[in-house]
């Protein structure tokens, strides 16, 4: 007979003591907020028992403190983040439906050049669409996830999809099938009207109607996000930072989280883009706030932590731009796997002094290859910086604690 | 002392709208493959590879760009140490091709003025969806005198061939190493002395 390991049975304990930990304070009457956060921030939340999800949602401000306000509150945002789909893709969506001829007389149309038409703002926002279309289409492409459907569509959209335009439809619609018109020497004009034999797309699986993949739904988010946030917009990256959070709600294993994650992914993403948005803005970047001040501030501190390896950056010009603009505007979310992304924002996310932790992060990532980095030319130094080689995302931490000096 | 591995030190930059394939080009031209499924590129990426022409070791360190109009800020600041910049659209999205004088622009503003360049129309393995013909990838090049090909990163088209003549332009105008170079590509035997002097 086989007996289960010390180490085994150990490490099965240590997760069952930690999930019990967290347990304790998040089914309290009213959340304590700091002990969570010091939880959450020293040994990463555990995904069992839906947790995590909770975690965030709370560390997020998503979710208020008291518990008895939980269900109301779930209930009222749910609710609003469907109006704002009924009036943003259902309404819209099925009036610009292109399968129908409709009398458009008096009526505003797809021509109409003032720029208050309905039309000209479809058309706009198809625009913006195809760029989100593109990112989420390549959202985690290592993960098989993203890609299959989703056992939670949304049913207003999936209801209504014979008679509107999903915006996977719209995307598709908006590019225009062209023919080929070549003119030879004698001036033989020839059409080529050739059927289509593959889209674009082919290497995208198209799923049938009435199903949804998960980077739909992370699509719909976006959209609607950019579409309340005018001035801001989509901006590439965005998909980067929705990804994580859209996954742990989409894969929890309560079934209640599992069907809401679409309208709970969208409001802990709108909060947490409350706290990081200066990062995407253009126009901030030589501001205050803005991502080009963050990248000053992330050098001296890896001026002040490690005065040999600042030094040696700035003597081969390896710019912040040319690494730590990603580690920063991404929260390292293009760095790690997604299950050692989840667990370094669990610390991010309880950091009470909103995410001047990452900074940390990333200055303790090149302190720990600082003797490669001490040793290598210009282009071996990109490379590592690029592709950073680190994959123990617990050792980066504990030396991120040990750098900030909160031990 | 480190190992003189390469002649010269040519500085690449791959521009052009977001979705067009810069990357996958880059791919096809560093590791010889194809991957549809690249995450997009935030900020800017970096490859190196190593090529021999006319006798000649030459490293190739090619900056790769994110496309969103969003990132031009941090990414204009590559164009300056640019040799040669490659432009790219992709022939079955018809404003990629427009926005080819918005990047043309770009260049002129924040590039050396003798940067080499060259445009790629990307994709043309997909000849069922196209929608810029080839002549008109052809007139605009000719236009402002720069080199064209179109090029397909899947089936492998024109990649190789588009990073070597672009490459091969920028030689033809580098002094020869005995003369006393002050030329444009870094002179590795300069820096190499550095620290030792003295």
């Amino acid at each position: 007979m086989v007996f289960p390991s010390f180490t085994f049975l150990s490490l099965m304990f240590a997760i069952l003591f930690r999930v019990l930990e967290f347990k304790s304070v998040l089914d309290a009457e009213e959340i304590d907020l700091k002990l969570l956060r010091k939880l959450a921030f020293s040994v990463g939340c555990p995904h069992e028992e839906s947790v995590r999800s909770k975690c965030w949602k709370i560390l997020l401000n998503y979710l208020p403190l008291k518990r008895q306000d939980w269900k109301k509150h779930l209930q009222e945002q749910r609710a609003t983040y469907r109006q704002f789909i009924d009036e943003m893709i259902v309404q819209p969506g099925a009036k610009h439906d292109f399968s129908e001829r409709e009398d458009v007389t008096f009526e505003d149309h797809p021509l109409n050049p003032n720029p208050d038409s309905e039309w000209s703002q479809f058309f706009k926002d198809n625009e913006m669409l195809i760029q989100i279309d593109k990112d989420c289409r390549r959202l985690c492409p290592d993960l098989a996830f993203f890609q299959s459907a989703t056992p939670h569509p949304c049913v207003d959209v999936i209801k209504n999809e014979r008679r509107l335009n999903s915006l996977r439809k719209r995307v598709e619609q908006s590019t225009l099938r062209s023919q080929i018109i070549s003119k030879n020497r004698l001036g033989i004009t020839t059409a080529d009207f050739k059927r289509p034999k593959k889209s674009a797309y082919d290497d995208f699986v198209v799923l049938p109607e009435g199903e949804e993949a998960h980077w739909e739904v992370a699509e719909r988010i976006l959209f609607v996000y950019a579409k309340l946030n005018p001035g801001q917009g989509y901006v590439q990256g965005m998909n980067e930072i929705l990804g994580p959070i859209y996954y742990t709600m989409a894969s929890d294993a309560d079934d209640d989280t599992q069907e809401n994650a679409e309208a709970d992914s969208f409001w802990c993403f709108t909060n947490l883009m409350s706290e990081i948005r200066d990062n995407f803005i253009k126009h901030l970047d030589e501001s205050e706030c803005g991502i080009g001040s963050l990248m000053r501030r992330f050098m001296s501190t890896v001026q002040d932590k490690d005065m040999a390896l600042y030094l040696k950056l700035i003597e081969q010009d390896v710019k912040p731009q040319f690494f730590a603009f990603r580690w920063l505007t991404l929260m390292l979310s293009q760095e790690f796997q997604l299950p050692d992304v989840q667990r370094l924002w669990d610390t991010l996310f309880a950091d009470g002094d909103r995410f001047k932790f990452l900074l940390y992060v990333c200055c303790s990532m090149l302190i720990l290859v600082r003797e490669d980095l001490l040793t290598n030319d210009f282009s071996a130094n990109m490379k590592l910086l690029q592709n950073y080689p680190i994959t123990d995302i617990t050792r980066i931490l504990s030396k991120a604690v040990e750098v900030s000096g909160r031990l | 002392m480190a190992k003189k591995t390469y002649d010269l030190l040519f500085k690449l930059l791959l521009i052009g709208d977001s979705g067009v394939g810069k990357t996958c080009l880059l791919f096809r031209f560093s590791d010889d493959a194809f991957n549809t499924t690249f995450i997009s590129t935030i900020g800017i990426d970096f490859k190196i590879k190593t090529v021999e022409l006319g006798g000649k070791k030459i490293k190739l360190q090619i900056w790769d760009t994110a496309g969103q109009e969003r990132f031009h800020t941090i990414t204009t600041s590559y164009y300056r140490g640019a040799m040669g910049i490659m432009l790219v659209y992709d022939i079955t999205n018809a404003k990629t091709f427009d926005n080819i004088s918005k990047w043309l622009r770009n260049i002129d503003e924040h590039a050396n003025e003798d940067v080499e360049k060259m445009i790629l129309g990307n994709k043309c393995d997909i000849e069922d969806k196209r929608q810029v013909p080839k002549q008109r990838g052809e007139s605009i090049a000719r236009e402002h005198g720069i080199p064209f090909l179109e090029t397909s990163a899947k089936s492998n088209v024109n990649v190789e061939k588009a990073f070597m003549d672009l490459a091969q332009a920028i030689l033809n105008k580098t002094p020869s190493k005995d003369a006393d170079g002050h030329n444009k590509a870094v002179d590795i035997h300069k820096s190499e002395s550095k620290g030792r002097c003295c």
